[in-house]
């Protein structure tokens, strides 16, 4: 028994470093996005919603946001399908060149974005279609893309090539065996997935960067560029906003979907 | 009409009908071709990113005269000498190649535990806490998530003054090169975690239960069960990591204190600083080089990754 | 009163440009609507800004008086100069409409699109007739910029580590008490002309020789100082991180307005002066041209000047404005000529063309 003493004191003791180290600096700014004074400081000089009230009044934060949330959605809805075909693909059959082809998908994450947005902006601008929403939440899908095929091809360990070959033999067609039996074995690696697209679209600046201009600005690219002046409180305030929308993002689908059954071991 | 319905509902109907249409477009005897055909969307997508890069790779053969700012209508291999000489490059190429292989290490033994908690805990209440908390720091944006570092850590900041408390006078805990690493282990934590996780679900867990009765302790039973059947999924998490870490340009710049550069902040410099688009890409290309090499380093010393496990019984 | 330059004859002017010069240019503003031939209005133009003060500064000064004067609204993107430039020459290469109408830049920056040919010439500006020779780009044909501003890159310091009195020479930052203490500008701008000065070498010999400028940068660097961008100095200065700087004044003045305690001198060796511009990148529709240009034209009139200059606490290019109070008399507000001798002015040309160089040397002493 004392074994299990020890490794549950190993894994919380690492588990508490990863946990201080994650949110350390989200509570440090959501406590300093309520100071009544200038700069962020915590703990926060005084209390007030100063910051708060001061970003309610701008309406371009709010537009900005909103096209962000566009962004984020053109980005999943692409990923879903592209990226799950992708990880079942290389996750249930033997391709020849594999590993070429899984070096060639990690693409986005070996060309520095810099490289990527710049690559980008002149593909998207020869094909003239610069200074619309779509692009960018395109161009988002594709520099995280990995993310999605890996998340599918990882939980398509836990498919059972019996199980869809026992309903094959049932007389099951392809795309019904595919979608009853292949689709939910690696649902929690689509689920996964698709959120992690989804959170990383809405946060992305250095691409969208060179994809936007003033009037479809996103809001990571507003704040990246009012960052590149001051940093105030404001942009604390707007951060404990953004994460309060997420929250209750997360807690909707987690009402809707259940987060955890995906996450529970079998 | 409803009667119909519940005896062949529409479901099935759209399903036939769409069963039809696959068939009559893909017959039975492209079956072979069938995973090429699933993979053509993710290759046709990262083919826009090949289309910049080809762009990329003629603007690395073009020199920048700086009494135009235009670039040589001719061909040359001068920045690719220059990216290979010049001492700077080398400092940050290097700079940047150890940083990733550290922080791969360091991630992964922090999402091991991190996800096997995760994964193995019996309250739904601590496993959705701990996946939201890996998701939050996500939404405060790299740039305010440094401002809080710099509150922590800074000369003035929380851990200075617990320190002082105890008579330590001031450290530089920020803007260095740990500062680097430790914000970067901190940013790929959570992407690590999401990696090997689904991995570590697919683990039966009567598996380790069946080693511990044989008389196994928990560290033996890690070692010899479960960290081979994790294997994939730290394969996964490790490629993403390195990768991500190697090509990473916010964190050095905001952590570094402006002389921790890595290859792409001397990217960024040449793209946005100097104008030498030129050099910029052929730093851009290099990194590319380097960081697919790795891959496939990383891929021929290990496997493919996680893909093995679908198949091997297939 | 010149209403136009003779310069602008070689260059091809739109039509309706012609006819605003002809019917008496300087007061075309206004008596807008008073001629047929006044391009359509667009709804809004876009200016590029720096944030935080700047962008404050130039919207009391000139975005608000000039969107009452012709009711087009003015949107100013914060996207960094730097970051801006390859996505402007991007369209102009790509015959696209270009993502800003008006680029307010550094004059070393817009030097850079000018020559590349990436700017329409402003040379025809009305208002350009009574500025002053800091107005005009030196080393260029006619205007395809015009600067509307200098300013000075000082040494701000915190007055509670310099307890015997302000610093006199850039040498004083490398006292040892000063270890990690000092913060400049990560490719060096503003301190490589003052480090060729303190490093014992001369200002002529720039850019033949800067051997002594990087002597000096290289004992610097031992000095283990911060490298970083204007919002950097401001955080640093405020969180006790640093004790001294070179950044520009404006900046500093900033944080002092925040609260932070905070002086600035230009030094014994002297100080590097520069210009900030406005210009405006070809492949706009006419009208946008038009309305665009007459955005520039208002940003060089006394009363636009006055107050975008005042909140920027910048000396400018139009005769008889007259200095921010706290400003009075302060090195980085120069009036006399006195004032600019301590300055360090080298021309746009040598450093457009060495900028480079000199930036990868810098980094290449601070990343090593």
């Amino acid at each position: 028994m004392s074994g299990s003493r020890s490794k549950s004191f190993v894994l919380w003791t690492l588990v508490t470093i990863a946990l201080i180290t994650l949110s350390a600096p989200t509570v440090v700014v959501l406590g300093a996005s309520f100071t009544g004074g200038n700069i962020i400081t915590f703990p926060p000089d005084g209390l007030s919603l100063r910051w708060y009230a001061r970003i309610s009044q701008a309406s371009d934060l709010r537009n900005a946001f909103l096209r962000t949330l566009q962004v984020a959605t053109v980005c999943t809805i692409v990923a879903i399908p592209v990226g799950t075909l992708a990880g079942i693909a290389l996750a249930k059959y033997a391709v020849r060149f594999e590993k070429t082809i899984q070096i060639y998908l990690l693409l986005p994450f070996t060309i520095p974005l810099i490289g990527s947005g710049i690559g980008l902006m002149l593909i998207f601008g020869k094909a003239g279609i610069l200074g619309q929403l779509w692009p960018v939440g395109i161009a988002c899908c594709v520099i995280n893309l990995p993310f999605m095929i890996w998340a599918v091809t990882a939980s398509a360990t836990g498919l059972d090539p019996d199980l869809e070959l026992a309903a094959a033999n049932c007389g099951a067609p392809p795309l019904q065996v595919f979608f009853s039996v292949t689709l939910p074995a690696v649902m929690p690696g689509v689920i996964t997935g698709s959120l992690l697209m989804f959170i990383l679209a809405l946060n992305e600046f250095l691409v969208s960067l060179l994809l936007v201009d003033a009037r479809i600005v996103t809001l990571p690219v507003l704040i990246y560029n009012s960052i590149r002046s001051i940093i105030t409180p404001d942009l604390a305030a707007i951060s404990v906003v953004f994460i309060a929308c997420s929250a209750v993002a997360i807690f909707l689908l987690d009402r809707l979907v259940g987060l955890d059954i995906f996450l529970k071991s079998k | 009409m409803r009667a119909a319905r519940t005896a062949y509902p529409l479901k099935w109907r759209i399903m036939d009908a769409l069963e039809g249409v696959a068939a009559a477009i893909w017959p039975a005897r492209f079956k072979r071709a069938t995973p090429y055909l699933m993979l053509l969307p993710a290759v046709l997508l990262v083919g826009l990113l090949v289309l910049g890069l080809i762009q990329i790779a003629d603007a690395s053969l073009r020199t920048l005269d700086t009494t135009t700012f235009q670039f040589s209508d001719d061909y040359s291999i001068a920045n690719f000498r220059r990216a290979l000489t010049e001492p700077l490059f080398l400092v940050v190429a290097q700079r940047s190649l150890i940083a990733a292989l550290i922080v791969t290490a360091v991630t992964l033994i922090f999402a091991f535990p991190y996800a096997y908690l995760m994964v193995r805990t019996r309250s739904p209440r601590l496993r959705k806490f701990l996946l939201i908390a890996l998701f939050l720091p996500f939404f405060i944006g790299q740039v305010v998530r440094a401002y809080g570092w710099l509150i922590i850590l800074g000369n003035q900041g929380m851990v200075n003054e617990a320190l002082g408390l105890v008579g330590v006078a001031p450290m530089r805990l920020i803007y260095n090169y740990p500062a680097v690493l430790f914000g970067l282990v901190q940013y790929m934590l959570p992407f690590a975690v999401l990696m090997l996780a689904p991995a570590l679900t697919a683990i039966p867990e009567e598996l380790e239960a069946a080693a511990g009765s044989l008389g196994a302790n928990w560290v033996r039973i890690f070692i010899h069960v479960v960290l081979p059947l994790a294997r994939p999924g730290f394969i996964g998490a490790g490629v993403v990591v390195l990768t991500l870490s190697l090509t990473d340009f916010a964190v050095p710049a905001i952590l570094g204190g402006g002389s921790q550069d890595f290859i792409a902040n001397a990217i960024y410099d040449q793209f946005f600083r100097t104008s030498d688009q030129g050099l910029g890409a052929t730093l851009a290309l290099m990194l590319v080089a380097l960081g697919s090499i790795l891959v496939g380093l990383v891929f021929a010393l290990f496997g493919a990754g996680t893909l093995a496990m679908g198949r091997s019984r297939a | 009163m010149k209403r136009f330059k003779p310069t602008l004859s070689h260059l091809s002017r739109r039509t309706f440009l012609q006819a605003t010069a002809a019917f008496g240019g300087a007061s075309a503003l206004g008596l807008r609507g008073a001629y047929s031939q006044e391009p359509e209005k667009p709804a809004e133009i876009i200016v590029r800004a720096w944030g935080g003060s700047w962008v404050d500064s130039l919207k009391a000064g000139v975005s608000d008086s000039f969107t009452k004067m012709t009711g087009i609204a003015v949107r100013h993107d914060l996207t960094e100069d730097n970051e801006i430039q390859p996505k402007v020459w991007a369209a102009v290469a790509q015959n696209r409409v270009p993502p800003i109408h008006i680029n307010w830049d550094t004059t070393t920056n817009a030097t850079k699109s000018a020559l590349r040919g990436v700017t329409e010439d402003l040379s025809d500006l009305p208002n350009l007739a009574n500025v002053t020779d800091l107005a005009k780009p030196a080393g260029l044909e006619g205007f395809p910029i015009v600067n509307t501003y200098g300013y000075v890159y000082v040494l701000a310091y915190r007055p509670a580590a310099f307890p015997d009195g302000p610093p006199k020479s850039w040498k004083d930052l490398l006292e040892p008490k000063f270890k990690g203490r000092l913060a400049f500008y990560n490719d060096g701008i503003g301190f490589h002309f003052p480090a060729q000065v303190a490093g014992g070498g001369k200002l002529e010999d720039i850019p033949g020789n800067m051997q002594p400028a990087w002597d000096f940068i290289t004992k610097m660097k031992a000095q283990q100082p911060l490298l970083g961008e204007d919002p950097d100095f401001t955080t640093w200065f405020q969180n006790g991180e640093i004790d001294a700087a070179c950044t520009i004044s404006t900046n500093a003045r900033e944080a002092r307005k925040n609260g932070v305690k905070i002086e600035w001198v230009v030094p014994e060796e002297g100080a590097k002066f520069d210009t900030d511009g406005l210009w405006i990148p070809k492949g706009l529709p006419e009208n946008e041209l038009y309305w665009a240009k007459q955005y520039i034209n208002h940003a060089l009139t006394k009363e636009a000047q006055q107050v975008w200059l005042d909140g920027l606490g910048l000396p400018g290019v139009v005769p008889g404005l007259t200095p921010p109070k706290d400003l009075v008399g302060d090195p980085s507000y120069p009036t006399t000529e006195a004032d600019f001798k301590r300055l360090i002015r080298i021309s746009s040309k040598v450093q457009v063309e060495n900028e480079s160089e000199w930036f990868s040397k810098f980094k290449a002493i601070m990343q090593g």
